[in-house]
């Protein structure tokens, strides 16, 4: 069971990240269940992709990033690193805000004075806490986010009027292009590279061999899905309790309202510890993935695995990270906000991650015997391009809806 | 320097495809040598593969033997006939990635060399025979090791 946990903290960075969990809330009380397919199909994306990347990790030993320099060259590898590692950037200044505006909801101090400490805790699990401990811990923890589910049974909804609105359709009072704005958001924040480049890494950090592939199988498909259906819970929450009440989502504490209505002071304190393990978890996994980008990309040492002095680059690379994101939060920048500059730059990252992963998943002297095979390959290529057309709509949308507002 | 141009007689890995012509297996250099990590003997990371430096080749003359052909030809030293066919000289790392991706020529102080004598092994990684501290391709790794990381404490031990 221990094992199982890299899927789960891999997956709490795509979809109940600090900018995830407003998202959905928004989606929610805006767009009720309309969204509901986006999710759902971005589950199904990252599960098919994942587990290539693990595969690969697992046969030929090669993390993502190492696979994108030898299969796009210097160039275009180049430019996947420069927009993947600041996804990573500005997704880790939203996650230490996270941290903070979760420790605000359960302490009530500012959380101008929580974003350095969690600044520091994030940096001491980085250099001195193992992987495996890192990955269980922040994973069982996180697993608090179930609240959001146990909600949505204590409101007793009608589930055949819930049933119904499932049906993908633009409510009145919204533009199509705000629907499709946050259709390619979720879409594009679900398949978010860093997943890929931190669970193919986790995967060498913990030596998995060929022997593991059916390891690597039962962590994508227990944490994605896992991860998709607390999001969706959430979504549902909003929609049941903020969307009759016309409440707009714009802050953490509105995103634990309707849990509060359902299930009282205790869901919510199990909800904030588990928002708390998640953002924790989505900071390590992002701070990390810029570790290992930056470091696979040159052909540096990495990794956990090895002692600090071992991969001082790497090491340097997490610690600059970590300050530079600590510096955007002292501006006073809006976390939330922070990662909507995302979608921009997944435009570029996406299509340039996951196609490597499936060139090399096809290529024999990678994978020997475990190629491809022709199912996985129509689902590579289905979700190849439906990541192009998103990738390519994403920034008219943007535009056009000026951010979705 | 080195894109597309087959060496012949590399010691090649188990994998690659094997050209039956009498030359024995093939290591296309874009393909397989290019832009794959380099580990040293314990797997640890040396560098990536940013270029490829051919050895045996010199300015091509007319046969007046002082005009500059452009163009790169084999070396023929002196008794050699035919002259030796070009082949790896070493795998080069470092600044040497910003003038491959962006143009114009390296400086030559700045090429960090792994001799292609070093290279035991051509798989999807490129196995060297030394220890990666020892490469020059490792400099910055050992001087932020010994200025930063190493100073902080618990740098020097492994994980809890």
């Amino acid at each position: 069971m221990l094992g199982l946990f890299l899927g789960v903290l891999t997956a709490i960075g795509g979809f109940v990240d600090i900018g995830d969990l407003v998202t959905q809330s928004v989606v929610g009380s805006r767009f009720g269940l309309s969204l509901v397919w986006v999710t759902v199909l971005s589950v199904v994306g990252i599960v098919v992709f994942a587990q290539m990347s693990g595969r690969v990790a697992a046969v030929s030993r090669r993390a993502t990033f190492e696979i994108i320099r030898e299969r796009l060259g210097p160039r275009l590898g180049f430019a996947n690193l420069g927009a993947s590692f600041l996804i990573n950037l500005l997704t880790l200044t939203a996650e230490i805000g996270g941290i903070a505006l979760a420790l605000q909801l359960a302490t009530s101090i500012a959380p101008g004075l929580w974003v350095p400490v969690a600044g520091a805790a994030v940096w001491i699990v980085l250099w001195r806490v193992k992987f495996k401990i890192m990955e269980n811990v922040v994973g069982i923890v996180g697993l608090c986010l179930v609240a959001f589910t146990v909600a949505v049974f204590l409101l007793k909804p009608d589930w055949g009027q819930l049933g119904h609105s499932l049906v993908p359709s633009v409510p009145s009072g919204e533009h199509p292009s705000t629907y499709w704005y946050y259709a390619v958001s979720l879409f594009g924040a679900g398949l978010t590279p860093y997943e890929v480049f931190f669970f193919s890494s986790g995967a060498r950090e913990e030596r998995w061999t060929p022997r593991d592939l059916s390891l690597s199988r039962a962590n994508v498909f227990l944490g994605f899905p896992l991860g998709g259906a607390v999001s969706l819970s959430n979504c549902v929450c909003a929609t049941l309790v903020l969307l009759p009440l016309g409440i707009q989502v714009s802050s953490l504490s509105q995103v634990v309202l309707p849990v509060a209505q359902a299930g009282g002071a205790i869901l919510v304190i199990v909800l904030i510890l588990g928002i708390v393990a998640a953002t924790f978890g989505a900071a390590l996994e992002t701070c990390l993935s810029s570790g290992y980008t930056i470091a696979q990309y040159f052909g540096w040492s990495w990794g956990k695995f090895r002692r600090p002095a071992q991969a001082a680059r790497f090491h340097v690379v997490l610690i600059v990270s970590l300050l530079v994101s600590l510096g955007i939060l002292a501006t006073g920048a809006d976390p939330v906000q922070v990662t909507e500059a995302s979608v921009v730059l997944s435009a570029l990252a996406l299509p340039l991650t996951y196609l490597p992963i499936l060139i090399v998943a096809n290529d024999r002297q990678y994978m020997g015997e475990h190629v491809n095979g022709r199912v996985m390959n129509a689902f590579g290529l289905v979700f190849l391009a439906l990541i192009v057309v998103a990738s390519v709509a994403s920034i008219p949308l943007l535009i056009i809806s000026g951010m979705g507002a | 320097m080195a894109r597309r141009r087959r060496a012949a007689d590399a010691d090649a890995g188990a994998g690659l495809p094997v050209d039956d012509s009498p030359r024995g297996q093939v290591v296309d250099a874009r393909l397989h040598v290019l832009d794959r990590q380099v580990v040293d003997r314990d797997g640890v990371p040396v560098c990536t593969v940013d270029d490829v430096d051919i050895a045996g080749l010199e300015r091509g003359r007319y046969a007046d033997g002082v005009r500059d052909t452009g163009v790169l030809v084999a070396a023929a030293p002196a008794g050699a006939d035919p002259p030796e066919p070009p082949r790896i000289g070493a795998l080069l790392s470092g600044a040497v990635l910003w003038t491959r991706t962006f143009g114009g020529d390296p400086r030559l102080g700045h090429l960090a060399r792994v001799p292609w004598s070093d290279v035991t092994d051509v798989d999807v990684v490129l196995a060297v025979a030394r220890a990666a501290g020892g490469y020059e391709a490792n400099w910055s790794e050992n001087w932020v090791r010994e200025r930063f990381i190493a100073r902080i404490p618990g740098g020097r031990h492994a994980a809890d």
